[in-house]
């Protein structure tokens, strides 16, 4: 049996080599790549940064490489340092598969999911819980910075789909409209409808076609045209969702 | 022409036919020196090229719990996650691509104590071994992690397509172990299997390799990138966490990457001779 797989497999690879055709794989533009990047560059907030980075660089400098803060430097920080520490430092590992090659033309698609900002890394489930027992306090400093620097970082993005952010959606519409060039803004839209099961996105072509078509490569690499008219559709579906939310007195 | 294609069919044929339970699990077959295509077309991390290799001895099985542990009884040997207490392990209910750190996790208990350790796993994968784990077993056993490049010509086993079968998905699961749920929310043991099966529970490819799709990631030498990080490290293949709606690196031309620190129990390792 062993002769006659390595037979088929000497005799494969021959077939191979005869039945290849040259095939000129398209690359992926400089445009393209400078968008790859804007996608996955996270907001530094400012609030105590300084000192936050320094402690991070102490972490970092440990023998075994630890990715947690300890607990006495920790506490030591106010919620708003927490809050800088928090989102530039990721203290646990990322799964294998949650990094998505550069697509073709990515700057020109509506993704159905957010990029991965953090590499290696992703928050740990004390960083879930500081989001989402301080989440009010997050979603202040998240508007604060975000009206100061007319950006949503990747950061951002992910925390506010992880706490429900969706007190936010006016502020990413009128961030979005400023130069429509973040096209993850209007990802989030699409995720905080589709968190929320928001019935007219979740019986709409687009969520079918991001999120629910059975035989599609994977909704992780869906995407919609990033043309006009779905830019419109997604902020029109997304103000009345707003509008729709019970009011807070 | 014809009669390579006609031996190629003959020798795919007995393959298929070459029963499940009759696999030695662990022998290697011989990829000979050759130029291969590899990659995809539009793969931004993975472009469709040829590239050449040495031949090369490459396990038909992922190294099993049995394995490992002869490693630990000869050498004292302590994994990462035995060390550090921070294996990312699953439990149904989680939302997609979230793990649950357990410091009771490690590859005698790959989802924790609570949920069993592996006395009645020892033909199943290692898991909750991180790539320096792997690499020390590999230095031990005196063989190596194959290069990303030589997994993938050993997965392709000729193809040109997606799978080694062709681009039709819904065969995957005669060849591997993924997650065909929806989502993580609940368990999925559709296929026989929630966590790690037995090393060549499925069809092999038509060179004979068992679970190059699905089961566990393999760790892979070789870097995606020239200026990427020393920490970041590669693997291969999709686990049986993998869902088409999710993470669908069940396939030949996907590459995934992880810290070399970092211990998932869907990551294990396949190993190719020296």
């Amino acid at each position: 049996m062993k002769r006659i797989v390595v037979l088929f497999v000497f005799v494969a690879a021959h077939t191979i080599g005869f039945a290849q055709e040259t095939e000129d794989y398209s690359q992926i533009t400089k445009e393209t790549l400078n968008y790859e990047e804007y996608r996955v560059k996270i907001t530094r907030p400012p609030y105590g940064l300084e000192k936050v980075l320094g402690l991070i660089s102490r972490i970092k400098e440990t023998e075994d490489e630890n990715l947690v803060l300890n607990q006495k430097d920790y506490m030591a920080l106010s919620l708003r340092e927490k809050f800088t520490y928090h989102m530039i430092h990721p203290e646990t590992y990322s799964q294998n598969c949650d990094a998505t090659p550069p697509v073709p033309e990515s700057e020109k698609k509506i993704f159905g999911q957010l990029p991965d900002g953090f590499n290696d890394f992703s928050w740990s489930e004390r960083q879930g819980k500081f989001f989402d027992a301080n989440r009010d306090s997050v979603i202040a400093l998240m508007s604060e910075s975000i009206n100061r620097s007319n950006r949503v970082g990747i950061n951002y993005k992910r925390a506010i789909a992880d706490i429900n952010g969706r007190e936010m959606i006016p502020l990413l519409i009128s961030t979005y409209n400023k130069d429509h060039k973040d096209k993850d803004i209007l990802t989030l839209l699409m995720l905080l409808m589709k968190n929320n099961e928001y019935t007219p996105f979740m019986t709409s072509a687009s969520y079918k076609k991001l999120y629910a078509a059975p035989n599609q490569e994977s909704s992780y690499r869906a995407y919609l045209v990033g043309n006009t008219a779905n830019e419109e559709l997604i902020i029109q579906r997304a103000t009345a969702f707003y509008n729709g939310l019970p009011k807070k007195h | 022409m014809g009669f390579l294609k006609n031996i190629s069919a003959l020798a795919l044929l007995i393959c298929c036919f070459y029963p499940v339970q009759a696999q030695d699990k662990s022998s290697y077959i011989l990829v000979p020196k050759g130029s291969y295509w590899i990659g995809k077309k539009q793969h931004g991390f993975n472009p469709r090229r040829q590239v050449t290799v040495d031949s090369f001895y490459i396990a038909t099985c992922e190294t099993t719990n049995r394995q490992f542990a002869a490693f630990v009884a000869a050498t004292g040997y302590i994994t990462d996650a035995e060390r550090r207490h921070n294996a990312l392990v699953f439990l149904p209910g989680l939302k997609e691509f979230e793990w649950h750190e357990d410091s009771t996790a490690c590859w005698r208990f790959p989802n924790g104590v609570s949920v069993g350790g592996i006395d009645q796993k020892m033909d199943h994968p290692v898991t909750c071994i991180s790539y320096n784990d792997a690499e020390a077993y590999c230095t031990w056993a005196g063989v190596r992690l194959p290069t990303l490049e030589e997994w993938e010509i050993a997965s392709r086993a000729g193809a040109a397509t997606d799978y080694f079968f062709g681009n039709d998905r819904s065969l995957l699961g005669q060849y591997a172990n993924i997650w065909h749920g929806r989502d993580h929310l609940k368990a999925d043991s559709s296929d026989g299997y929630m966590y790690t099966a037995p090393v060549g529970s499925f069809r092999p490819n038509p060179w004979g390799l068992y679970d190059v799709y699905g089961n566990v990631f393999e760790f892979c030498s070789g870097k995606v990138l020239a200026d990427e990080s020393a920490a970041i490290v590669h693997a291969r293949g999709g686990s049986w966490w993998c869902s088409s709606a999710s993470c669908s690196f069940f396939n030949s031309a996907d590459i995934g990457r992880v810290n070399r620190r970092a211990s998932f129990s869907n990551q294990g390792f396949r190993v190719a001779k020296r």
